[in-house]
């Protein structure tokens, strides 16, 4: 929205779109047609004149451009004194007030067009400024949440590696297992958090900026999951497709992160053996991609926030580090992005199912 | 068997320890070249059997090393890059790179590549049959026809064309736009699109299990590749 207005706001002042010539001719003709009512009426010629001077006005705020305002203005007084001043239907003057007229008329007419131009002007930058500030606030705020989610897994790393460094002798061979583990663990969780700083170098003018193109569902899950978690082989992932190709429009990128935080999410949320079903089904125009677990699902009265920015749930006391807030509010703001939305609800008996929609695509195949 | 020769090209001293120290324990021979004209040096000297090129040297862009060799050799080539953009890689794989990797990739990932590759080289020298044999996949290609399990396969033409194409190229990452271009001579969005149906089709045909693809893997935004089973 703010690209189109910018742009259309630079070309309106230099040269008019044609579409605003139409713009202003229709509103000078029907001027002319009121103004010719009014002359039978035998209104005063005052009459007229505002009718001329409101349809300038209403030139510059339909167009935004000062050149057809200022166009509407001259056309309209030659229109004037054309058609409304002795004698009529030529463009003379008999009377000898007509100059000041015509002239007061010009003036007051280009005065209140320039006036109404910059007030729209000034409109547009406030809602451009605002935007900004939202965009920058938001990118802050997943930069806060990311360096903060940085220093945990960083501090666990360097310190095993120095320890390591140290004491590699002293260490019981049990120990020493252990502080592998734990490097190999932490760095794969920050990899996790730098595959996700993608979706936030994607975000422009307050809005993801989407590369779409028509991909088959099935693809972008089968994909997805060859990217999830390695716990997950202590869980059984199942896939559900429908019989029939589903194709969406998607940047494929970002939604294959999207399904891997959700699979990994229900990974790291449930107890091992639990099952996750990851399913797709085309409903309204839209496909809906469901990852549903059978862990012990998320309370009601927490729900709402889950998509939140820093939320994190129950867990902050016992693992600050593991902070999904980010994961799940990137997931969010993507899905928005493309126009679709994302729930939570519960999935009978117990555990969590989290839905999400994209619009369905077409293809014209090529035999 | 002689075990195959590795050139790793990464001007990163600990990427590098990295690939060295996995290989040294996994019985490759290796070289390592920290810049693009030592690469080209070893590659034309040493005759190395496969090429572990990270696409940001310091001297050349990595995608020009790929051109330099392609000019003179079939030395296969794994491209590994730090940059996570799809165009990196399929202006690598269209360049002539045979397969590519991300950083950060893990060791399973740098040494099931190589396996692949390895796979790729050896039912390369066997090459030049008429009849083409991967797994329970045969293709003949004089009759035009492919057989999975003795079961002959009915395949649309577009079909038939892709898994040829597949077969060819087989252990090869192809991206959208080489096969779109060989199939239908151009490479337009709706091509692509298309070309994600009749994958699909192909597919359903051809693996017994389409949630884990056995014949042909998928890479999305870039492209698809058929691997080899032993």
């Amino acid at each position: 929205m703010t690209r189109q207005t910018q742009s259309h706001g630079l070309r309106a002042q230099m040269v008019p779109r044609w579409q605003d010539l139409l713009v202003t001719l229709l509103i000078l003709t029907a001027g002319t047609v009121i103004g010719n009512i009014f002359w039978q009426f035998a209104f005063t010629k005052a009459n007229i004149i505002s009718v001329y001077v409101l349809g300038a006005l209403l030139t510059s705020l339909f167009t935004k451009s000062y050149f057809c305002g200022v166009l509407s203005s001259v056309a309209s007084v030659l229109l004037f004194n054309f058609f409304f001043t002795e004698p009529r239907l030529t463009l003379h003057a008999y009377e000898k007030g007509y100059p000041f007229t015509i002239a007061i008329m010009l003036i007051v007419s280009i005065i209140t067009v320039t006036l109404a131009i910059q007030n729209i002007r000034n409109i547009e930058e406030k809602e451009r400024a605002a935007l900004l500030a939202k965009n920058e606030q938001l990118r802050a705020d997943l930069l806060r949440a990311i360096s903060h989610d940085l220093r945990t897994p960083l501090t666990s790393i360097s310190g095993n590696a120095a320890n390591l460094l140290a004491n590699d002798d002293k260490l019981e061979p049990e120990a020493r297992q252990q502080i592998f583990l734990d490097i190999y663990d932490d760095s794969i969780w920050l990899i996790n958090l730098v595959e996700n700083l993608l979706s936030i170098t994607r975000i422009e003018d307050g809005r993801m900026n989407l590369r779409l193109s028509t991909e088959l569902v099935g693809e972008v899950i089968e994909e997805a999951l060859r990217h999830t978690n390695r716990k997950s082989s202590e869980h059984t992932i199942r896939v559900d497709l429908p019989d029939e190709l589903l194709l969406a429009r998607m940047d494929a990128r970002l939604i294959v992160q999207v399904l891997i935080n959700l699979v990994d999410n229900a990974v790291k949320y449930t107890p091992a053996g639990s099952a996750i079903t990851v399913s797709a089904r085309a409903v309204d125009g839209f496909a809906a991609l469901s990852v549903v677990d059978d862990g012990p699902g998320i309370a009601p009265e927490i729900r709402p926030h889950v998509f939140e920015m820093f939320y994190t749930g129950e867990h902050k006391v016992a693992d600050s580090r593991r902070s999904l807030g980010l994961g799940l509010a990137l997931c969010k703001a993507t899905v928005d992005a493309h126009g679709g939305t994302i729930t939570l609800t519960d999935n009978p008996p117990h555990g969590c199912n989290f839905t999400f929609t994209v619009p369905l695509g077409e293809v014209t195949l090529h035999e | 068997m002689n075990k195959p020769l590795i050139l790793v090209v990464e001007d990163d001293a600990p990427i590098r320890n990295l690939m060295t120290t996995t290989l040294k324990t996994h019985d490759y021979r290796y070289l390592v070249a920290d810049c693009g004209e030592e690469a080209l040096r070893q590659a034309a000297t040493s005759s190395p059997d496969i090429m572990l090129l990270d696409l940001g040297l310091p001297d050349l862009d990595g995608v020009e090393v790929i051109r330099r060799v392609r000019s003179w050799s079939d030395l296969p080539i794994i491209v590994i890059s730090a940059r996570s953009e799809d165009a990196d890689k399929i202006e690598a794989l269209d360049s002539g790179a045979d397969d590519y990797l991300t950083k950060p990739f893990s060791v399973e990932e740098l040494l099931a590549r190589l396996r692949v590759t390895q796979r790729r080289l050896a039912a390369m020298h066997a090459g030049g049959s008429p009849v083409f044999t991967n797994g329970q996949l045969t293709i003949d290609f004089a009759a035009g026809c492919a057989f999975l399990n003795g079961q002959e396969l009915h395949l649309t033409p577009i079909e038939y064309k892709l898994l040829c194409l597949m077969a060819r190229n087989c252990g090869k990452v192809l991206t959208h736009t080489y096969i779109t271009q060989k199939v239908w001579g151009t490479s337009w969005e709706n091509d692509v699109a298309s070309l994600r149906v009749f994958m699909a089709t192909l597919r359903k045909k051809l693996e017994s299990a389409p949630g884990s693809p056995q014949y042909i893997q998928t890479h999305i935004g870039v492209g698809y590749r058929m691997m080899k089973i032993e």
